[in-house]
């Protein structure tokens, strides 16, 4: 095969490319290329921020309420929604304590490293409606590997506050983050062996084809469906992952104060606090597009189906919030290994015959 | 795993049932007791300058300045030190001293919560609750205090 | 009841009689006094640990429930009041006067674990000097402290003007070294530290290797308020404001009773009926919010579960402030009996306590399905934060903290007051010694406090309405005897929350001392909580139910 010129994406269906046609960037060739991706970025990292905007100050309060018998915000604006505005402002007006003793280069680029590894993530995910920014072949790879990188933005900070909570809270993370990320990547394995593919696109494609037909009704084969087992794994080390109830060991504000988090205030603490919320949400998408179809829904466009996936994944987390204790981190590490691993290869080995023998 | 489910289902249970027990405070006041124990008011023409609450007051909160003839000339009330015992009110022999259900004051400095008694008089009732009626005694003498307007007769 | 009978003439010398320990203790005895509680005896200040240790191994007394200190013109005296878990109505106090110029006695804490705090504590107010005792801080006020507040030459207004250098940080001493181990501050402000209160911890890894509880900071004086005010009125407003949360009329019932046993004051059958429904209202309140707070240790920060025991705390609060007038700071006990009659009309009184009372087993079962059932609950306390019976009855634990390490130890059943012994009740004991049971204990007692409560109102429901007798004739200024000494000690919300007072013949008396259940509780933290992990001692320290107002007072 002789070697072709590859542009930097060959595929009409991504945003980029949607904008490139839709403001006639394409004279611009690879300049113009590069201004439509910046440009789809820009949409999609506002989307995503807008959404934590309106979960942390406002969904959350209502939700823990509801779950509380409470009513929760509801002083400004139309159901409290301004309280969004109203956070914001008082937050970013706050004054920023810089403790005495922090590393400082490390200590600054924590909060945004923890926020922009989150965001980088939405970069691979098919969010319907043409909103997609790039589909590289692993793109799998890259989600998994741009959400984990977040644990380093978590060491760096528990450790460059010079805070024994913060440090205590680094170190678990550290610890958390061993136990999870391999299983959780091995339940994703699984899905990767069904579909054959690394691709966020093919994911998504092969969860199209129905499973089954009930009553006229057809069923998609979302592996959500088709491998049960594999989609409760992987929600439970998801749950480790986005560091929520009953794994919010590194933070596990009644121990460790705040954890890593500890010594950030005002913009710093926003950021974090944006980190942490876009990582829930990249964790649904994840889970939304290995196990529920992605944007796959009726009647709906797919990017409305797309946000309802990771909104109740969302629910799910603030759900278990209300009712779970936290594990030891000591026990957290041995679910993580003795219990998530050693079941996560046993499903990968299942995976493997039944799709060989099937296949 | 079962506990772990019905730990889950009892905060959804709660989640969906739609009650709430908070109260909107500021917009719907509160429901008190006809018992409940608030700012003080006090009754200069009951008063007859006995002093008993001012020596029974657990620290200091009522101070008492009479004449050399024992006519009453001041009577101040620290409510910032108060901390609604009412055992003046329990000791006073006329009935002269009350504690209302109002629990709404407040002040920039310290100083104003010193209430002299023509302030202790105009405290105005908690949702015109007199709580007199349960606590019993004649009170002819509070008719018409509620409105700040003090019948000296 | 049967079993507590063996077990009571099963312990050694339990029938030994005053004669008899004095007997027992031969020639360090140096003078026989009665107190109104017990018999006292004045022994050597060279003998203190001969004398514990004979009455503890020979007469059965195992349990140093408290130690007051104070002053006199000619002498200063330490009083250990001493009884037994097995049998709470035996008392004795043991005596020991120290010379006025050099104030020494020699510690009990070698014989009592639990008399390592109390006399610290009497150094820290009253200024003995313990020989022997392993660490003589002051444990209440700053360690930079001039004078000892409660002794009689402490010049109140003289202002405690202390040098920069005595004030030097404290962290100073560098903790960065080539340790193994890491030093850290838990509070005094921290999430989990239920008020003021400072743990210095030392962490192996996740670990903890040591962990020294550091008190005081929330310390208002209350035992010299309470002898500036007249017994009649003006102390009954502060035992609310000990264990402020929601338990102030058990802490009130604590004052009522050792001032009424001091000056033989009735308390009409009536008002009894009254105190015990009340007081066990506050029980469900306290224990609720016990619940609740362990409920946020262990679970994080949004856990419903508190929010529902808080809910289920305000109803109680409801009928409290029907009743009393307050929904904390109650004042509602008098001498003699209580301030007010049962509110009017009593039919709906009644009905809004049996309308709790009949929720309260709905809400029982959603506490359990939501926390005691949960099986990651199960797996964060059960067998972590072990505190054996012996340990327990060593630091002086009382409550459910005794409960829940097997000790069957309660002051309603075991000293009787109120109206308990005419009630069908049981006392809650659990074996785990753990976090779980200690949670148990409570959870399951409030079960036992709604049947009191039920008992208590079909008994005034049916009462007759010319015998409803609220107090009884009580002297307006009252003066009990000269020298006039008691302790009387009853079950409060944390356990034994006893009083000592001394009577001078005025109308205030000479020496008030609190004996805080959750002073000596806390003390066994340590013996809890080293060798665990963080998470374990935050659960500790919540499964002991502290309530700092009354740790420091």
């Amino acid at each position: 095969m002789t070697p072709t010129f590859t542009p930097l994406q060959n595929d009409a269906v991504l945003l980029p490319e949607r904008l490139v046609d839709l403001l006639g960037l394409g004279e611009f060739g690879v300049a113009g290329e590069v201004v439509a991706a910046f440009l789809g970025a820009f949409l999609v990292a506002n989307l995503m921020m807008a959404m934590t905007g309106v979960a942390g100050p406002w969904a959350k309060r209502k939700i823990t309420a509801a779950f509380t018998d409470r009513i929760a915000v509801n002083r400004v604006g139309p159901f409290g929604l301004l309280i969004i505005v109203a956070d914001a402002v008082r937050l970013l007006s706050k004054e920023l304590i810089i403790p005495d003793g922090v590393d400082r280069p490390a200590w600054d680029l924590a909060p945004i490293l923890i926020a922009s590894t989150a965001l980088l993530g939405f970069a691979v995910i098919p969010m319907g409606s043409g909103i997609h920014l790039a589909d590289p072949e692993v793109g799998l790879v890259f989600v998994f590997a741009v959400a984990s990188m977040t644990s380093v933005g978590l060491v760096m900070a528990g450790y460059a506050s010079n805070n024994k909570y913060s440090f205590l809270g680094g170190m678990r993370a550290v610890a958390q983050n061993l136990a999870y990320e391999i299983p959780l990547i091995v339940v994703a394995v699984s899905v990767v062996i069904f579909a054959g593919t690394l691709q966020m696109s093919e994911i998504v494609a092969a969860q199209a084809e129905p499973l089954l037909v009930i009553a006229g009704v057809t069923i998609p084969a979302w592996y959500a469906f088709v491998n049960p087992f594999a989609f409760v794994l992987f929600v439970a080390a998801n749950m480790m992952e986005i560091g929520r109830n009953p794994f919010d060991t590194p933070e596990a504000p009644t121990e460790i104060v705040a954890g890593y988090q500890t010594e950030y205030s005002s913009v710093y603490f926003v950021l974090v606090f944006l980190g942490e919320f876009l990582h829930i949400f990249l964790g649904g998408a994840i889970i939304a597009t290995l196990f529920l179809g992605g944007p796959a829904g009726p009647v709906l466009p797919g990017i409305v189906w797309f946000l309802i996936k990771i909104w109740a994944v969302f629910l799910f987390t603030q759900w278990l919030r209300s009712a779970l204790p936290r594990f030891r981190i000591d026990q957290l590490i041995e679910v993580g290994w003795k219990g998530l691993l050693v079941l996560s290869f046993a499903n990968l080995i299942l995976t493997a015959i039944i799709v060989g023998v099937i296949a | 795993m079962i506990g772990v489910l019905k730990s889950m289902a009892t905060t959804m249970k709660h989640a969906l049932d739609g009650n709430t027990f908070t109260v909107e405070y500021p917009d719907v006041e509160p429901e008190v007791s006809p018992r409940f124990r608030g700012v003080h008011k006090f009754s200069q023409e009951r008063c007859i300058w006995c002093r008993q609450c001012e020596n029974v007051c657990p620290n200091d909160t009522i101070q008492i300045v009479t004449d050399d003839m024992r006519n009453g000339e001041q009577y101040n009330l620290h409510i910032g030190q108060c901390v609604y015992c009412r055992l003046c009110e329990e000791v006073c022999p006329v009935d002269a001293i009350l504690l209302t259900q109002n629990f709404e004051f407040l002040g920039d400095t310290k100083d104003d919560l010193v209430y002299n008694k023509e302030q202790l008089m105009n405290v105005p009732w908690y949702k015109d609750i007199d709580p007199l009626e349960s606590r019993e005694p004649d009170r002819s003498a509070w008719i018409g205090e509620g409105e700040g307007e003090v019948d000296y007769q | 009841m049967s079993a507590d009978e063996e077990l009571v003439e099963t312990t050694v010398g339990s029938d030994l009689d005053a004669d008899g320990i004095a007997a027992l203790l031969g020639e360090a005895v140096l003078d026989r006094e009665e107190h109104l509680n017990a018999p006292g005896f004045v022994i050597r200040p060279d003998a203190v640990q001969e004398v514990l240790t004979k009455l503890r191994d020979e007469a059965g007394f195992d349990h140093l429930s408290c130690v007051t200190a104070q002053q006199y013109t000619d002498r200063y005296e330490s009083i250990y009041h001493l009884t037994s878990y097995d049998d709470r109505q035996r008392e004795v106090s043991v005596v020991v006067p120290t010379d006025p110029e050099r104030p020494v006695s020699q510690s009990a804490e070698p014989v009592f674990r639990t008399a390592d705090w109390h006399e610290r504590e009497a150094y820290d107010l009253v200024g003995i000097e313990y020989e022997g005792h392993p660490d003589l801080r002051r444990i209440l006020l700053p360690q930079t402290w001039q004078g000892h507040p409660l002794s009689l030459e402490y010049h109140q207004d003289k202002p405690q003007i202390v040098t920069l250098d005595a004030h030097k940080n404290p962290l100073e001493a560098d903790h960065r070294g080539n340790s193994e181990t890491m030093f850290l501050n838990i509070g005094p402000h921290h999430p989990a530290t239920h008020g003021v209160l400072h743990l210095k911890a030392v962490l192996d890894g996740e670990q903890v290797a040591d962990v020294e509880p550091d008190i005081g900071y929330l310390h208002r004086c209350e035992e010299q308020m309470c002898q500036a005010g007249t017994y009649r009125h003006q102390i009954m407003p502060y035992p609310d404001r000990w264990d402020y949360i929601s338990a102030g009329l058990l802490n009130e019932w604590a004052y009522a009773r050792a001032a009424e046993d001091l000056a033989d004051l009735e308390v009409p059958e009536y008002a009894q009926v009254i105190r015990t429904m009340s007081a066990e209202l506050c029980r469900i309140a306290s224990h609720l919010l016990a619940m609740g707070t362990f409920a946020l240790d262990v679970n994080g920060d949004f856990t419903a579960a508190f929010m529902y025991a808080i809910t289920d705390r305000e109803r109680v609060q409801d009928i409290l402030e029907d009743l009393t007038g307050q929904r904390m700071m109650f004042n509602y006990f008098r001498l003699g009996g209580v301030a007010w009659d049962l509110p009017e009309p009593r039919e709906e009184f009644f009905g809004k306590i049996r309308d709790f009372l009949d929720h309260l087993p709905g809400a029982a079962e959603e506490y359990h399905n939501l926390i005691t059932r949960n099986e990651v609950f199960q797996l964060r306390c059960v067998d972590t934060g072990y505190l054996s019976p012996e340990v327990a009855k060593s630091y002086g634990c009382t409550g459910a903290v005794a409960r829940a390490s097997g000790i069957d130890y309660d002051l309603r059943r075991d000293d009787p007051y109120g109206y308990y012994d005419e009630l069908d009740w049981e006392v809650i004991t659990e074996d785990g010694c753990d976090n779980y049971a200690r949670l148990l204990v409570r959870m399951r007692e409030v079960e036992q406090s709604a049947r009191i409560i039920e008992q208590c109102v079909d008994l005034l429901e049916d009462w007759p309405e010319d015998d409803r007798e609220i107090q009884s004739n009580v002297p307006r200024t009252l003066k009990p005897d000269e020298d006039a000494e008691i302790y009387r000690a009853v079950e409060g919300a944390k356990g034994e929350l006893g009083i000592y007072i001394r009577s001078d013949g005025t109308d205030k008396p000479a020496r008030f001392k609190i004996r805080s259940p959750c002073f000596s509780n806390l003390q066994a933290l340590p013996a809890i909580a080293e060798g665990e992990y963080i998470p374990d001692l935050i659960a500790a320290l919540g499964s002991l139910d502290i309530v700092l107002g009354e740790v420091d007072r």
